[in-house]
């Protein structure tokens, strides 16, 4: 490789991030803009009755109320996978923080106060805002059955039961069975940029702007909901201010859409932190594990129940549930499998996709099921992984792609760097977990770009810049390809009416298939380029090879820009490449096609207990992920330690607390509780297995999600090891800790 | 009913309408279109919003507008002198410190004033003196090296003072002037 | 944020006639660390709101008067951590003012606004109880010293009178040697509310003051006047049985989010003898 790729390249857009100057969707200046505030209830669920905005017209600068009688009958409704969620509550709030009205006013103050006048007559209703709740037989349901026709499930609240097997788990026989139900916290994304949304009419079309991950399939719900063709609904997608798939999909850019219609002036809506915690989140889960092994360890079974704690509308949950449970055998050769995975609809913030998309939960049960395993069995955790760990190309799943890595290597490398083997100092526990994920199932990336007649470069990569650094990596790709400096590269995203189609920015997939399709793309303009050559120096163009930003001819060596200028001539101009990246749907696959590759980490701490207060300390923590090929290592060491940390984030302190009445309690940065600086481990260690094995450009994998997956279990398992205590809920706050030591400090002192 | 108020903003002088119940984070953003400020939590626990109001760091979402009269703000858009960035922005574009970069004109507001009273703080005091802003990209380890980096290099002697500059007299250079004028 | 009009008087004469006035709503703005966020979520809705940071007559210093500590209304967290002599003689009280919040939150907020806020998990309540502090209130009426123990209420209620603002401060001097030590528990490292805090004071006098907050609707203190807790070669089981003693009015609430009572109580049992352990490895060093 190039110094380019696989180097350090500075952030494309990190000077406007130390600067101040980047603009999010809450910093862009706009013109007599109107400033929007929701309008909820204190209640989860409830019959809406009479909206009475009376007084808060009356506020001068209001400028609109709107509510579901100002909006198209039938209500529209939209969602990735059901077409479920209102623009905006019709007849009964489904949640807490489910908006019922929307004031637009020429102050943010004018629009506040109008929100705290508009008085809603309602009659608070039965709510299922638990697991339990929501699976009781007389549940209140969450969606009207009328809308489930020929759903099995239309009287439940499960809104799809995933199911997946192979093998023969009844008749298997093991020499032990480990069994154990495991616990994962509700959660919320908590990106530092509250989520933001503009739209304003635009000609005879309409302007939205969001920080979306996924500008293509909001233009594809906006057009829809708004009946206008695609090429009348511009989505500006500025850079997210974090978005860890919280972004991925609309929430209130439908109502903004119709709200800017209705003025005929541009609005705004900034989201408070405590609205974002009502307005995305993961799923909750329950997970029942029950494996089986010979009495050497190697697997026999895997059976597992997982029932995932959705909210009141499917947003893209449905899915995470399905691909996370998918996935519940592990990196592991495991002869006979039979997954069961729920998706339960609750009376709670709508669950939607966020970093490991499903995965975290069942890894937290069936990576601590395998530490228990190992304890149970007698063997050490690291050599019960070896042994049953899918080598490099073993179909581990059938009909999926074999085994894409050497993840042994991963694994051994965390295990070195932990010391394992060597006894921890006194006091200390260590743990070690794996996380495997299957990445995009289907895809498609398009990518143009422009090499100009001085020898910069624009790449135009629909892809969503939301911390990951996708740009840098295009940029990179770009300058290796063509031969320009990085700094002769500029990158464009974020606008659908000059970015080519992408579908989405999800599952670490942008290096993979963004970044193929903008290297298509410049390969396109070396095809160009070595037509150019040959005519110029009047050779065959199979005498001319163009490479990494060199063209050959014979013993003969060019810079690809010094070709170009003489080969554009007087008029100048430039060459302009097309790109496409593209893997199929398959139908018949129960995910709906393979994986494109997969995310593999290893995760080994050391942990300190106080066994009097339950507290833990990490003075150790290691991380290997196989990345495949490293385009940018600062980068991936940036996505991987960042993953860590926020997987620390559930493993010890988050979780939504709800009222009886399924109310949120902790709303907002005060009670809900992520890491902070003095949270981290004492060290930590990040390292990368590069085997070039990836399907992206330069054998790269997708590596964003990784490092997040096994942290829990990793963490649990050192905690067991220092205390004995096995624990199997989450968070591990301080009491959760001491709750078991200090029963068994108690009995043991009775005895 | 706005009152006028002057200030200093990243060393010019300012006079703004305010409503007395805006905060110093609207008056910057909204009144003065000062955007590199950000706004969050609105609690003072997520320190997006930190600028550095004589000489110290504080949280603009807890502190009204009306309050900083006569005052010397610094925001992130203060840092750097002309095209010369400050040695912490350098710093944190050499460790990739910046992800999706919305806490990190706080982060750097806070280091920045960290510097000032430490100019070599140890990894406890800067872990310590970072701790109110909270980074969801979760970069912890990269912003920690950059402080770090920025220290170790100093601020160099020709640079500019950011800062403190109140009532026309600069008192950056001094070390006893950090505490805010009585 | 609701509209208020915005005071700020020089005079405390000013100050006091703005709180006297109008429909008793108005507050008074210190720190603001705590008032604006209230303002904010509507919880308070002052008509008027007096910054008495502008009072000539309010201090930020902190100084002997009459053999008494004073720490004026405008002194920061931050003030106090940079004092020497509260580092060495009040160092419970340093301790505790260093875990206010983050470096934005205590160059903001003062003292006097965190006890007037009245927080029962208040850091440097149990601090400034332990050392015998004490209020010094002012109103139109005149000035008057409440002893701290009889400030608190409740949650967010003192004994304060409508209209009076607290100007200072005081602890007695140090008498004889002493070392007092913080505590407190939290969910993360980082900032965060204590869900228990704590404090004791051991003096050569053969008194311990020990203090704690968070387990009920104020701050309690009491005094081990048997000389045992300040006994360096007490056994622990001695000292815990005497602390448990001590702990009878703590009393947390069931329906807090931060921890249940059985674990609050357990740790105050923890946190006391350790917070005991530490104050005699400080007396002795």
């Amino acid at each position: 490789m190039s110094d380019v790729v696989g180097g350090g390249a500075p952030r494309v857009g990190g000077l406007d991030r130390v600067t101040g100057r980047q603009a999010y969707v809450a910093d862009i200046p706009v013109e007599d803009v109107l400033h929007v505030k929701l309008v909820t209830l204190p209640v989860a669920r409830a019959r809406i009755g009479r909206i009475d905005d009376t007084a808060a017209c009356a506020i001068p600068g209001v400028r609109i109320v709107m509510s579901a009688k100002d909006l198209p009958d039938p209500m529209p409704r939209f969602g990735p996978q059901r077409r479920d969620r209102p623009v905006i509550a019709i007849g009964e709030t489904k949640y807490h923080g489910d908006p019922v009205a929307a004031v637009a006013a020429e102050t943010k103050d004018a629009a506040e106060e109008g929100a705290r006048l508009v008085r809603v007559d309602y009659e608070e209703l039965p709510a299922a805002h638990t697991l339990a709740t929501a699976l009781a037989h007389d549940a209140a349901l969450v969606q009207d059955p009328s809308l489930r026709p020929d759903d099995p499930h239309a009287g439940t609240n499960v809104l799809h039961e995933h199911r997946h097997s192979w093998g023969d788990i009844d008749s298997a026989t093991a020499d032990v069975v480990v069994e154990g139900t495991y616990q994962f916290p509700m959660v919320t994304q908590f990106a530092i940029e509250p989520h933001a949304f503009m739209a304003a009419p635009d000609g005879d079309g309409i302007a939205v702007w969001s920080a979306i991950q996924h500008p293509n399939w909001l233009q594809r719900v906006i057009a829809e909901l708004l009946r206008l063709p695609l090429a009348k609904v511009r989505i500006h997608a500025p850079d997210p201010g974090g978005a860890f798939g919280g972004k991925q999909h609309a929430k209130y850019e439908p109502l903004l859409a119709f709200m800017a219609l209705a003025t005929g002036r541009p609005v705004r809506l900034v989201l408070t932190l405590e609205e974002t915690f009502q307005a995305v989140r993961r799923g909750a889960a329950q997970v029942h594990v029950r494996t089986g092994f010979q009495r050497d360890g190697t697997l026999v079974f895997r059976d597992v129940e997982a029932n995932y704690q959705i909210g009141a509308y499917a947003d893209i949950a449905d899915r995470t549930v399905a691909k996370g449970s998918y996935t519940s055998m592990g990196p592991y050769r495991t002869p006979s499998v039979r997954i069961v995975a729920r998706s339960v609809l609750s009376h709670t913030v709508p669950s939607t996709a966020f970093r490991g998309f499903g995965n975290p939960q069942q890894i937290w049960a069936v990576e601590s099921n395998m530490n228990e395993a190992a304890r149970v069995l007698d063997i050490d955790p690291l050599e019960l992984r070896l042994k049953n760990l899918a080598r490099p190309g073993d179909e581990f799943i059938p009909g999926d792609t074999p085994a894409d890595g050497d993840w042994a290597v991963a694994v051994r490398r965390a295990a070195a760097m932990i010391d394992w083997g060597t006894p921890p100092p006194a006091g200390r526990g260590r743990g070690i977990a794996v996380g495997l994920k299957s990445g995009p199932t289907t895809g498609l990336s398009y990518s143009t770009v422009r090499l100009l007649v001085d020898g910069s470069v624009v790449v135009y990569a629909g892809t969503s810049d939301m911390g990951q650094g996708a740009r840098t990596i295009f940029a990179q790709i770009a300058a290796d390809e063509l031969g320009a400096p990085l700094e002769w590269v500029t990158v464009v995203s974020g606008d659908t009416a000059v970015v080519p189609y992408d579908q989405q920015t999800s599952a670490s997939r942008s290096s993979v298939f963004m970044g193929t399709a903008v290297q298509r793309a410049c390969r396109d303009i070396q095809a160009k380029v070595r037509s150019m050559a040959a005519t110029l120096e009047g050779v065959d163009e199979g005498d001319v090879t163009v490479e990494r930003g060199r063209v050959r001819i014979g013993q003969q060596v060019m810079d690809i820009p010094d070709v170009v200028k003489r080969g554009l001539g007087r008029l100048g101009g430039e060459i302009i490449g097309i790109g496409e990246m593209r893997k199929e749907a398959e139908p018949d696959h129960t995910l709906g096609g393979t994986a494109a590759f997969y995310e593999f980490n290893c995760t080994a701490v050391e942990v300190e207990v106080d066994r009097e207060t339950g507290d833990i300390s990490i003075p150790r923590y290691v991380t290997v992920s196989d990345v495949g090929r490293a385009l940018n290592p600062l980068q991936v060491r940036g996505q991987d330690e960042g993953a860590a940390v926020m997987g620390l984030g559930h493993t010890l302190m988050e979780h939504y607390i709800w009222d009886d009445a399924g109310r949120i309690r902790n709303l907002g940065a005060i009670d809900y509780r992520i890491p902070t600086s003095m949270d981290l481990p004492a060290s930590m260690e990040s390292d990368i297995v590069e085997n070039g094995d990836g399907p992206g450009p330069y054998g790269s994998k997708g590596m964003s999600e990784g490092a997040l997956l096994p942290v829990s279990p990793a963490v649990a398992a050192a905690v067991t090891d220092a205390t004995g205590a096995v624990i199997r809920d989450l968070p591990r706050s301080p009491e959760r800790v001491w709750q078991p030591l200090h029963e068994r400090g108690a009995s043991e002192a009775s005895r | 009913m706005t009152t006028r108020i002057d200030l200093t903003v990243n060393g010019r002088a300012r006079s703004v309408d305010v409503e007395p119940h805006h905060t110093l984070l609207e008056m910057l953003r909204d009144d003065l279109g000062l955007t590199g400020t950000k706004e969050c939590c609105l609690v003072g626990e997520c320190g997006a919003c930190t600028v550095i109001v004589d000489g110290q760091s504080v949280d603009s979402c807890l502190v009204l507008g009306v309050e900083a009269a006569g005052a010397a703000v610094t925001t992130v858009e203060g840092l750097a002198v002309g095209d010369r960035l400050d040695p912490l922005q350098e710093a944190f574009l050499e460790t990739g410190a910046a992800q999706c970069g919305f806490c990190i004109p706080g982060q750097l507001i806070s280091a920045r004033a960290l510097l000032d009273e430490l100019p070599h703080p140890t990894r406890t005091e800067i872990e310590e003196g970072l701790a109110g802003n909270l980074c969801r990209c979760a970069g912890y380890e990269q912003i920690m090296e950059a402080v770090e980096l920025a220290a170790s290099r100093g601020r160099g002697a020709e640079a500019a003072p950011h800062h403190a500059v109140s009532g026309g007299v600069d008192v950056a250079s001094t070390p006893d002037a950090r505490v805010a004028p009585q | 944020m609701r509209a208020f009009a915005y005071e700020r008087p020089d005079r405390l004469a000013d100050a006091l006639g703005f709180l006297a006035s109008g429909d008793g709503s108005a507050r008074p703005l210190a720190g603001g660390t705590d008032l604006i966020i209230r303002l904010r979520d509507g919880t308070l809705q002052p008509r008027t709101v007096v910054d008495v940071k502008g009072i000539a007559e309010f201090s930020r210093d902190i100084r002997v008067e009459d053999g008494w500590l004073q720490i004026g209304a405008r002194t920061t967290m931050t003030d106090l951590l940079r004092d020497e002599r509260i580092r060495r003689d009040y160092t419970a009280l340093a301790e505790a003012a260093a875990y206010v919040g983050s470096v934005q939150i205590r160059n903001r907020a003062t003292l006097v606004g965190n006890i007037c806020n009245a927080s029962p998990a208040a850091d440097t309540a149990p601090a400034l109880l332990v050392h015998g502090a004490r209020v010094v209130a002012v109103g139109q009426a005149g000035r008057r010293t409440i002893p701290l123990e009889d400030f608190f209420v409740k949650s967010g209620v003192t004994t304060l009178q409508p209209g009076e603002l607290v100007e200072a401060i005081e602890m007695p001097l140090a008498v004889g040697r002493r070392s007092s030590v913080h505590a407190r528990r939290t969910r993360r490292r980082g900032h965060d509310l204590a869900s228990v805090t704590l404090a004791v004071a051991i003096g050569t006098d053969g008194i311990t003051r020990l203090s704690y907050g968070s387990v009920g609707p104020r701050p309690v203190v009491v005094d081990d006047e048997s000389g045992l807790l300040s006994d360096p070669s007490a056994s622990e089981a001695s000292r815990r049985e005497r602390l448990d003693a001590m702990f009878v009015d703590a009393a947390p609430s069931p329906t807090s989010m931060r921890a249940s009572p059985e674990y609050r109580l357990a740790m105050l049992r923890v946190m006391g003898l350790r917070a005991v352990a530490a104050a005699h490895e400080r007396l002795a060093s």
